[in-house]
């Protein structure tokens, strides 16, 4: 049976042209989506190799006026700005922190157009006022993004269903079911292998367009390699998840018009009631604290430590380094009051910043194990992923930066607290960023997905053999 | 070859067949006449496997169908009263098709000598059925019980729709199958192509087989005024 | 005909179990999707006001202090939510909710909710305007894919075909018995929202007028997606054939076109980078007059030309502190060059609008989300409003403070302070979003496209066919 339906099934969806039907919207959906997607990496590699361009250029007029400086020659720029005073190269010559985009950055938008893929942090200034969001039309945020991501989660299960709701149906409304149940087969299984066979094709279809486009797109193989089978067998499992329901609706359901409406009901529960459910309960349950509330928090706290330093040169330094930096005699300058304050601001404000922090673990906890509910959000998180721009991705960004900020302070407040001088010697010194990408494995999630759709199959078969007599009368 | 003993199916308390005792044997074209809803189609069904029966039991070449459907379809071929086949393949593909999934492999040699002996014209062989007539498409069905090498033949009104010509060459077709020891069962509401090829008839009424006749031994008017009578026979009560 | 048709296709519809469950469900969502945004708006709105009091409090409370410490020191802008909020959140969610107000510098808005959520929460959220605008569209689909091809497939059309009828007398009943039922949905759930937001303790005030505008936009938008539905329906042979291409419709115009839109949007006119837009400013501060920095050469212009003006020749003779003066014109002139930097983003914006209005003539969708999101004061255009508010009352304090500092005190007098009173003095921060009138006006385009639509599908939908077939 297998190779006779093998033979004609490929012969049929040639003659009614599904296959170049299917061929031709693949193309164009994958071509489009990773066309665009290619070029927002574009967009994002170019800002970070100008913005770093902009510091090596910054550093060159840095060494030649430091060079300048040590040679004793007098210099045309603001006093307070010279580098050879530490805390001026901790906020006038600050460095990138960049989040380089991963090799498969194109596939999947994620929060890539939500956060900032590079910072520059400096020495004074609060750690959490560092703005990690981009600046984005949030008309774009609000109807995202019509990404490789996108055809696959959404758009792809709409054609496996436009493609396969009528499989049996289609027979018997035609009439040439009886014909073929008057033959000694199992009909559950002659529906399972062209529902396999055409899961076979479509698969083909897809992996052919994508390497094409990818082809076309100049896609650098040599980094990619390694993670392409990864790519491809989550979107053969999500396919195969969805066959494996058009499956089901097909044995259970009878006429084209009702499997259309149950597959694509289920289409609609997946993809777009699940999600946003899921989402709102996991903002229900473990809400954000107010962002708002959390401001006056940190002004009372400002207040209280600004408070302490009573005197008012203290106050008005605070914010006029020039004049602190003129007075020659001065030997505990504003930046020693100014970062030690800091400081003690930043401790205390530590348990608010962390209760963000857990509560987005927490939800994310809470959205890992329910996630499940729906391989659409599976899909896409490991696409995301994928891709390195999911949320634990742009978290993982923050830490290193926060964690980067306190090593450039820390490089520069020893030569601040023992009053030397920056000089040209200290330069090669300077630490740099480098971002450690956060390593995601996906082989769980594609063999779970492979498995689920599996089992479903296989459920079909074991509880329709009655369903199956009566559908053929 | 076919046989039915007590052959009950009720849905819901509905009767749609009562107590049939039928017996086909190799080489009788057996005709079954009656108006709609007689139990002629419930008969075929359950012949075919497609509805299981409320009591007693059918069998083919002494299998019993209920208990081993697969295996009695590999005796019969079906021949539904509106044989639709897939349009977008030939004659040819159709019947490689059909004969293939049932697991029998056939040469092309031999595929193109089925429909042959079917009757269709050889020009038509890889045309698309799309353009196929009713009477091809049956052609193309005598084809597919021929490379099965079927030994029951279940017709469903198989005459309806055809213009005369294409009725009688289906009639003559048919003999030549029963000649090689085919035993046929065929639905109709055609009383004179039923007289002209079965070697039984029978007469069907609320899922009830009211009269049985050697077609031989009855003459066309007699058939019809016995179908008649049959027909009207609660009217005559009331 | 047209009456008959009606209460036979109303019948129908009402006697499948399918669709009642399925109208079940959509109330269901929306009633629940309802509750959690009336409750999240009241929490919102709470901590609104409470961060508004203690923020004041901390501005009033300084103490003495020199004001352009108190300058530097800022204060903060908070953005309310408001009422309609309750029907659209619009792009809220991405949109930050607080402005920090100091010396030299325009901040922008900071906190979106979106930044602090998961990346589920970029599937969207369980709110009125996902159902209004995504499920009740898939509703309509559902109650009328097979409005025609029924008739065809039970064979019923060639009847009515027998018997001379006009085909829009019998559509117009078949669109009746579809519209009344959408109708009376969304009529109640506005209903509903007005009771709830009348009763709501009152925080924004709430007006029925936008409520029946916004009804009234998404009344069009469904007669739009019932037209596309029954036509279809009308043309094609096969139910099944029927809903596939709706959704396909359907899926155009609410998924694919607005993101088609949104990408296309962003690479023809994009936005900097936000590193890259502090930079710009940066330059453009540098080259300018920098209220902290006497030696420039700006500043020493300045300085000429207000000794000159004044008619004397020492800084220390001029009535007024020149070093508050010099520190109001450099915040002018840094107002300038952050306003010419706003500018650019806004007119990026405005373009980028064109892109949305050049595609919505191909969904109308797009004009649908953006008319719903500016009457419910939720769309992009007010937070710039409120943005630009609140640097028009930014510019305003840092006047107030630099004023009293330049009045009070002499030249080189950098350690005068303000009374501890002084603070309260500053005028709160107010902001009332545009009124209703303003906000039609300036979607104008938006409303006519949306209208081109409703009148382009009746067209479509009544006059492509003139006999049944």
């Amino acid at each position: 049976m297998f190779l006779y339906n093998f033979k004609y099934e490929l012969k049929l969806l040639l003659r009614s042209q599904w296959i170049q039907l299917l061929s031709i919207v693949l193309l164009l959906l994958f071509g489009f989506s990773a066309y665009s997607g290619k070029g927002k990496v574009a967009k994002r590699e170019a800002d970070i190799a100008a913005a770093h361009n902009e510091v090596k250029e910054s550093d060159q007029v840095m060494l030649q006026l430091l060079d300048s400086i040590e040679k004793g020659i007098k210099v045309n720029a603001r006093p307070w700005t010279t580098p050879n005073k530490p805390m001026a190269v901790g906020n006038y010559y600050p460095r990138v922190a960049a989040m380089t985009p991963q090799p498969l950055a194109f596939v999947a938008t994620g929060q890539a157009d939500l956060f900032t893929h590079y910072i520059k942090p400096t020495v004074s200034g609060d750690d959490f006022a560092l703005n990690f969001t981009e600046m984005t039309s949030p008309v774009q945020l609000l109807f995202g993004n019509f990404d490789l991501a996108f055809v696959v989660v959404y758009l792809l299960p709409l054609l496996i269903i436009a493609f396969s709701y009528n499989v049996l149906s289609s027979e018997k409304e035609s009439g040439s079911l009886r014909l073929l149940a008057s033959q000694p087969i199992d009909i559950r299984k002659w529906v399972l292998q062209k529902l396999v066979l055409r899961f076979f094709w479509l698969s083909i279809l897809v992996l052919i367009s994508l390497l094409l486009v990818f082809a076309f797109l100049n896609i650098n193989w040599s980094s990619i390699i390694t993670i392409l089978p990864g790519l491809f067998t989550l979107i053969l499992s999500y396919m195969l998840f969805w066959f494996a329901l058009s499956f089901l609706v097909n044995l259970f359901v009878d006429s084209s018009a009702k499997n259309a409406i149950s597959l694509l009901g289920l289409w609609v529960l997946f993809v777009l009631l699940v999600p946003s459910i899921l989402n709102q309960l996991g903002t229900t349950l473990y809400p954000m604290p107010s962002r708002t509330l959390m401001i006056n928090q940190m002004r009372s706290l400002k207040a209280d430590a600004t408070k302490k330093q009573d005197k008012i040169l203290d106050n008005f330094l605070r914010d006029h380094p020039e004049y602190a930096i003129n007075d020659s005699t001065q030997t505990r300058g504003f930046y020693h009051n100014y970062m030690a304050s800091q400081k003690l601001v930043k401790e205390e404000l530590q348990p608010v910043i962390k209760s963000y922090e857990t509560q987005l673990r927490k939800q994310q906890y809470w959205l890992a194990r329910l996630k499940w509910i729906s391989p659409a959000v599976t899909v896409q998180e490991s696409l995301n992923k994928m891709a390195g721009t999911s949320t634990e991705d742009y978290q993982q960004f923050r830490k290193q930066v926060i964690a980067f900020a306190e090593t450039w302070r820390g490089f520069l407040t020893p030569f601040l607290y023992n009053n030397q001088k920056f000089s040209s010697k200290d330069y090669p010194k300077i630490p740099a960023f480098n971002y450690a990408p956060k390593e995601h494995n996906n082989t769980w999630v594609t063999i779970s997905m492979g498995v689920c759709s599996v089992l479903l199959f296989v459920l079909g078969l074991l509880i329709t053999r009655k369903q199956m007599i009566t559908s053929i009368t | 070859m076919i046989t039915t003993h007590n052959l009950t199916k009720t849905y819901n308390e509905q009767t749609a067949l009562d107590r049939l005792n039928l017996q086909v044997n190799e080489g009788e074209i057996y005709c079954l006449l009656g108006a709609n809803g007689a139990g002629k189609t419930t008969t075929i069904n359950l012949l075919l496997g497609f509805i299981s029966p409320s009591s007693g039991n059918a069998f083919i070449n002494n299998i019993e169908v209920s208990k081993n459907t697969k295996e009695t379809k590999k005796f019969l071929a079906y021949i539904p009263e509106n044989l639709m086949l897939y349009p977008n393949l030939t004659a040819l593909e159709n019947l490689d098709y059909f004969s293939g999934i049932a697991q029998k492999k056939l040469s092309k040699k031999d595929l193109v000598s089925f429909l042959t002996e079917a009757g269709l014209q050889e020009k038509a062989f890889n045309k698309r059925i799309s353009s196929f007539s009713k009477g091809m498409r049956q052609k193309v069905g005598i084809a597919i019980a021929l490379a099965k090498d079927a030994k029951v033949l279940l017709l469903d009104e198989p005459t309806s729709g055809l213009d005369p010509k294409a009725s009688n060459e289906f009639g003559r077709l048919l003999g030549k199958l029963s000649k090689k020891g085919v035993a046929t069962l065929m639905a109709t509401h055609d009383l004179f192509r039923a007289k002209e090829i079965a070697t039984n008839i029978g007469i069907m009424k609320d899922g009830q087989l009211k009269e049985e006749f050697i077609a031989n031994h009855i003459s066309l008017p007699d058939l019809e005024n016995t179908y008649l009578d049959t027909m009207n026979f609660k009217e005559a009560v009331l | 005909m047209t009456r008959k048709t009606f209460i036979k296709e109303f019948k129908e519809l009402f006697r499948e179990g399918r669709l009642r469950i399925a109208f079940f469900l959509v109330v269901l969502l929306l009633g629940v999707s309802v509750w959690i945004s009336a409750q999240q708006y009241q929490k919102i709105n709470k901590q609104h006001e409470i961060a508004k009091t203690a923020e004041r409090t901390i501005w009033d409370n300084q103490g003495k202090k020199n004001p352009h410490s108190a300058a530097h020191y800022g204060t903060y802008a908070f953005k309310p939510k408001y009422p309609l909020s309750l029907v659209d959140q619009g792009v809220d969610k991405y949109t930050g909710t607080s402005i920090f107000l100091e010396a030299h510098k325009r901040n922008e808005a900071q906190y979106s909710a979106a930044a602090d959520q998961t990346g589920l929460s970029r599937f969207g959220d369980l709110t009125p305007d996902f159902i209004l605008l995504f499920i009740i569209p898939l509703l309509i689909i559902l109650l009328g894919y097979n409005s025609f091809t029924k008739e065809r497939e039970m064979g019923t059309i060639t009847l009515l075909r027998s018997q001379e009828i006009t085909f829009w007398k019998w559509a117009m009943g078949k669109w009746a018995a579809l519209f009344l039922p959408i109708l009376i949905l969304i009529a109640s759930l506005f209903l509903i929202a007005g009771i709830i937001l009348s009763y709501l303790k009152d925080f924004g005030v709430f007006q029925w007028d936008s409520l029946f505008w916004i009804f009234l936009v998404y009344v069009g938008y469904y007669i739009v997606f019932m037209n596309l539905v029954l036509f279809v329906s009308s043309k094609v042979k096969k139910s099944g054939v029927s809903l596939v291409l709706s959704i396909s419709i359907w899926i155009l115009t609410c998924l694919a076109i607005p993101k088609v839109a949104s990408n296309v949007a962003e690479n023809k006119y994009p936005y900097p980078t936000r590193q890259e837009f502090a930079v710009n400013v940066l330059k453009d501060k540098k080259q300018g007059l920098d209220g902290h920095n006497p030696w420039s050469k700006e500043a020493q212009l300045l300085q000429k030309n207000v000794l000159k003006k004044h008619g004397v020749d020492s800084l220390h003779q001029l009535p007024f502190n020149f070093d508050a003066y010099r520190m109001q014109k450099g915040e002018e002139h840094e107002a300038e060059i952050y306003f010419k930097h706003y500018n650019y983003l806004k007119e990026q914006f405005s373009k980028q609008s064109g892109v949305y209005k050049g595609l919505a003539s191909f969904s109308p969708y797009l004009p649908t989300r953006f008319m719903s999101m500016a009457i419910s004061h939720t769309d992009y255009a007010t937070h710039w409003d409120f943005a630009d508010a609140a640097e028009k009352y930014r510019i305003a304090t840092q006047k107030f403070l630099n004023d009293n500092f330049a009045e009070n005190s002499k030249y080189g007098n950098w350690k005068y302070q303000a009374d501890a009173d002084f603070w309260k003095q500053l005028p709160a921060f107010e902001y009332t979003p545009p009124e209703l009138r303003t906000v039609l006006s300036k979607n104008a385009s938006n409303l006519f496209i949306l209208g081109g639509w409703v009148i382009g599908s009746f067209i479509l939908f009544l006059f492509s066919t003139k006999k049944i077939k």
